[in-house]
């Protein structure tokens, strides 16, 4: 890992004493943890522990109840986020939405090639309430690293997907790893595999 | 305007007309509500002429009760079909904010149009003064768009959202209806010099200036709430 101040010099992420709490129930507290380029962070803990919303404080989504966590940037470029939650617009086309979240973020159209990246070019045209679950996710991954992110932020990616959608989702983690950083939320084996560090949010 | 503003705005107004296109769940609604409403008016004043004030009031309550029904479920759809946090994810609040008031402008606008064709055909009250009659539904949907807009984004990520949106929304648009009356009124009744200059010039004037304030003040508001 690399200190704070590099951290912050290279636009990655900084945590610190980052805590949640419903009612008088903490979900987790005093979390402190700095992430530098190439650092994958595997956050592990059973259902209810907390992965989905520290990953929301961190992408800015949800307030902490206390501490902070930071990075440098605009965050719609910055940070890139795909969470089983997230759902698409049911009435735009799969290429609708990477245009969409292009012009957005005011990044250059890579619509063709995100398409053919997650490899959903033949359903481009089809609205997304017409593909299957596993597609949907793939088009929320495409639209997660449009802007090529610094800090890429996953909730349980391999969720619904299939083999081939599990592969892409390991090639994302390794090119990721060369551009920034991962957070990614998960209890599966394989993808606890892809990571440089685990936090276990049930300890 | 910025060329990367314009695009930011263009790209929400874009997803928002293309939704609508495709599901026509609030211009359909509108027009439903509307022609219904039309329709009961003329049938229970069928071979009568219809007071100029209660002309002019009845014109407004359709024009506003057909489009407090869909508006401020531009904000509020975001919520309840999950996909606020990619709203929130990839865009600037006050980007999204103009988007989706310009789309609410056009879909109000479209439905106004509508509206008052319906309702000077049904019920066959005169159009005295027609430009003040244009500015007063173009200023009083601007305003509209713009208000009802505001209270769906402000009440957008709390609980109960329909019913609080009602609750901050009447007390902004009694102004704007009462107005908007006095406008119609004077476009729809006898013409007369000094109604047309002193409260009907008025009432444009200041739906106007309603609408310029509601489109000013809504997009730093929001961008406030969007940070809570």
């Amino acid at each position: 890992m690399v200190s704070v101040s590099e951290a912050i010099l290279e636009g990655v992420l900084q945590v610190e004493k980052l805590g949640k709490r419903y009612g008088s129930r903490w979900l987790f507290r005093d979390l402190t943890f700095d992430l530098g380029i190439g650092d994958r962070l595997i956050v592990l803990g059973q259902n209810g522990a907390g992965k989905s919303t520290l990953l929301k404080i961190v992408a800015g989504l949800l307030p902490p109840s206390s501490g902070r966590a930071r990075f440098e940037g605009d965050p719609r470029t910055t940070l890139g986020m795909a969470t089983l939650d997230m759902s698409l617009y049911p009435a735009l086309t799969v290429r609708e939405h990477l245009e969409f979240s292009g012009r957005l973020r005011s990044c250059p159209d890579r619509s063709d090639e995100l398409l053919e990246r997650i490899g959903l070019q033949d359903a481009s045209e089809l609205a997304t309430s017409q593909i299957s679950t596993g597609m949907r996710a793939r088009v929320k991954l495409a639209m997660a690293i449009q802007a090529n992110p610094t800090i890429l932020v996953l909730d349980e990616p391999g969720a619904g997907l299939d083999e081939k959608g599990r592969q892409l989702v390991a090639e994302i983690v390794k090119e990721q790893a060369q551009r920034g950083c991962l957070l990614l939320a998960t209890n599966d084996p394989l993808e606890r595999r892809l990571g440089t560090h685990e936090l276990d949010l049930a300890l | 305007m910025s060329s990367t503003w314009r695009s930011e705005i263009t790209a929400v107004l874009g997803k928002e007309l293309r939704s609508e296109i495709r599901s026509k769940s609030g211009i359909v609604t509108n027009i439903v509500f509307g022609l219904v409403t039309v329709v009961t008016v003329s049938l229970s004043t069928y071979n009568q002429q219809i007071d100029k004030d209660i002309a002019a009031s009845l014109l407004w309550v359709i024009i506003l009760f057909a489009s407090i029904l869909s508006l401020p479920r531009v904000f509020l759809l975001e919520e309840e079909q999950n996909t606020a946090d990619l709203l929130r994810l990839m865009g600037r609040p006050e980007a999204i904010f103009w988007g989706k008031a310009l789309f609410n402008l056009i879909q109000i606008l479209v439905t106004a149009l509508i509206i008052s064709f319906l309702f000077f055909g049904f019920t066959h009250s005169p159009l005295t003064v027609p430009w003040l009659y244009v500015v007063s539904l173009f200023g009083g949907c601007a305003s509209l768009a713009g208000t009802v807009t505001l209270c769906g984004a402000l009440v957008s990520r709390s609980t109960n959202r329909s019913t609080l949106a009602g609750v901050i929304a009447i007390p902004l648009l009694l102004f704007l209806v009462e107005m908007g009356v006095s406008g119609m009124r004077v476009a729809i009744g006898p013409f007369e010099t000094d109604l047309v200059l002193g409260g009907g010039i008025r009432a444009g004037i200041g739906l106007v200036a309603y609408a310029v304030m509601t489109f000013a003040v809504g997009p730093p508001l929001y961008a406030q709430v969007w940070k809570s």
